[in-house]
């Protein structure tokens, strides 16, 4: 037996969370898929494989003021930023959860990003299992999976007339009233079958293909945009700046990419990753080998959207493919 | 339509007779349906190459990280056109550069494959099926096409009030991230310092937000004014689907009806954004 909510008190859970707090899921903007504030039920999405961007702009906002200084008669106050909400994302796949667990590592971390923090603490997750897939996600290669419940708060699966109900955490238990819950007798669908990609020694392998030409000849075809950095769930670099009014100095972050050209510049001009190739290796690297060799864990969830997005087919799991296969010669 | 052949037995020929190092063309994606550009160094990757329908990069910003090395390059009408901007504004040189132009009768939408037929919006206006300038031409010269309205799109938002144009282009540009595919894949957007990225003075902050966002947007529209060669590239690889070509395409329009000019038709003729004339004073008082 599992615990089962019908179609329709899901969806009048959904309207009661919209009247309490910010209730946040996949909505059609023009022909994209986006996690936005949704005001209206009708307004949610529910039959999707995934967003066009992640969910990641909910918690690392892709323009964030930290704080403000206020200055008035020869005073100067420091002001926190304002803090929203307690919000709920509805429709968050496993996979994307992964990633926000992912960014824990680094943001949360002590001295831990208090506006990261902030937002994580307010923001409950109400995941969708994956019933089916895109064709260039591989979740299951990067240590997650089309039904994962590790990094969720409550985790749905469809079935007929209604969803399969796993509650998984506390702050699940509190978001979920039992009078809208029943027990019903059906089995969870199959998960569907993902493509294997051999990650299996990623990290080792990333480091003996350090110095190999690959990446020069790989970066030939790189535009060296953003896109694959600002569609990724756990890219997470910022760039900040201190916008100044006449008595008020705000300081704010907003999304920044190892692909842009002077993403390492410093003073006196000097770019250690000047060229194209050392760019896009830092990529890679960084979610194949530092993060793993920093927080033990793959810094890639296996989403596929920079696969979907690249505008020059820059594939991840081509690069994982192949740098295996340059170990295998060097081997040889 | 498939043109591969074609163009493995000239990459070879111009590989192996050392007229230059890399063949800048196309192969196969990992979604076994599209294309991506390819690099050819060596002749045992030729057969690697491939030209059909899919293959809808314009391939000539590659030319301008290879401006002293002699490179061969496949390109599409639309795409022989950056060239000779490129020329003309003295980014390139001319006899470092191996033509392979190819007879194109359009690109297929993103996703399908060869057979499909289903054009880009883009190619549906396209007056030029035969590039403007090539060492060697493959396919058969043909006629070109009779368009009889070619900015249909621009006709259509210039019959919007300004209200409405306003909120759409409000609209469409809340939803950039600052990604710059746009500005990356465009030929025309060269600077080595571009003016997003100038922190003294600040032209544009890095807040991704509506009035920033549209800052971005309008002042690079502005830049390519006259210089845009509508290979449709920007909007292709905009993540959030923003029709930047229309914007370029108002533009484009703009300058054809001032100055009768159309950016990449030839590489001599001068450009009129960097050309002033005392009596182009276009409305401006004295």
């Amino acid at each position: 037996m599992s615990e089962f909510i019908s179609k329709q008190n899901l969806l009048t859970w959904l309207g009661q969370l919209i009247g309490e707090r910010n209730l946040v899921a996949p909505t059609r903007v023009d022909d994209l898929l986006l996690f936005r504030k949704i005001d209206r039920v009708e307004d949610i999405v529910f039959d999707f494989d995934n967003t066009t961007l992640s969910p990641k702009e909910w918690f690392f906002p892709s323009s964030e003021t930290l704080f403000y200084v206020d200055r008035k008669d020869g005073q100067t106050e420091l002001m926190p930023a304002a803090i929203e909400k307690e919000t709920a994302i509805f429709g968050i796949r496993p996979c994307d959860a992964q990633g926000m667990t992912m960014n824990d590592y680094p943001f949360l971390e002590e001295p831990a990003d208090d506006l990261y923090r902030q937002h994580r603490d307010i923001t409950a997750l109400i995941g969708l299992a994956c019933i089916t897939a895109c064709p260039e996600c591989f979740c299951t290669s990067m240590g997650g999976g089309p039904h994962d419940t590790a990094n969720v708060d409550i985790l749905l699966t469809e079935v007929t007339d209604g969803y399969i109900v796993q509650v998984l955490t506390d702050k699940g238990k509190a978001l979920l009233p039992d009078n809208l819950l029943a027990t019903a007798d059906v089995s969870s669908p199959l998960a569907p079958v993902l493509s294997e990609i051999p990650s299996e020694g990623i990290a080792e392998k990333m480091r003996q293909a350090f110095d190999e030409p690959f990446w020069d000849r790989l970066a030939d075809r790189c535009i060296h945009c953003n896109i694959c950095s600002y569609v990724c769930p756990t890219c997470y670099c910022f760039d900040v700046r201190d916008y100044t009014d006449k008595e008020r100095i705000e300081r704010v972050r907003s999304w920044e990419s190892c692909q842009s050209p002077g993403f390492t510049r410093i003073a006196g001009g000097h770019d250690p990753r000047s060229t194209k190739g050392s760019r896009l290796r830092q990529r890679f690297s960084h979610k194949l080998l530092y993060f793993p060799n920093q927080f033990g864990a793959l810094g890639c969830i296996g989403c596929g959207r920079c696969v979907r997005a690249c505008p020059v087919n820059i594939d991840i799991r081509e690069i994982i493919q192949d740098v295996q296969q340059l170990g295998v010669k060097s081997e040889a | 339509m498939d043109f591969s052949e074609e163009i493995r037995s000239k990459a070879k020929e111009l590989l192996e007779s050392g007229t230059v190092d890399c063949v800048i063309g196309y192969e196969r994606a990992t979604d076994g349906v599209g294309a991506r550009p390819l690099f050819v160094y060596q002749p045992n990757d030729i057969d690697r190459l491939i030209f059909d329908q899919t293959c809808t990069h314009n391939l000539t910003k590659y030319l301008l990280n290879r401006k002293d090395k002699a490179t061969a390059i496949v390109v599409k009408p639309c795409d022989s056109r950056a060239i000779n901007l490129l020329i003309n504004e003295s980014q390139i040189q001319r006899d470092k550069v191996s033509i392979i132009g190819v007879v194109c009768p359009g690109v297929v939408k993103a996703g399908l494959d060869n057979t499909s037929g289903e054009l880009q919006d883009t190619c549906r206006m396209c007056q030029q099926h035969t590039p403007v300038l090539y060492d060697f031409l493959v396919g058969e010269l043909g006629l070109e096409p009779d368009v009889p309205d070619t900015y249909p799109d621009v006709t259509g938002m210039e019959d919007k009030s300004a209200g409405e144009r306003r909120a759409f282009w409000e609209e469409q540009f809340s939803r950039c991230i600052r990604c710059y595919a746009c500005r990356q894949v465009c030929p025309g957007c060269y600077c080595l310092e571009c003016f997003v990225e100038r922190l003294d003075p600040t032209w544009v902050g890095i807040r991704i937000a509506p009035g920033e966002n549209e800052v971005w947007n309008t002042m690079r529209a502005f830049h390519l004014a006259g210089r845009c060669i509508d290979c449709n590239e920007c909007e292709r690889v905009c993540p959030v689907n923003i029709p930047l070509s229309l914007l370029n395409r108002k533009l484009g329009k703009e300058v054809e009806e001032l100055f009768k000019f159309q950016a990449g038709i030839d590489a001599e003729t001068p450009m009129p954004f960097s050309t002033f004339d005392k009596e182009e004073k276009l409305g401006i008082s004295e």
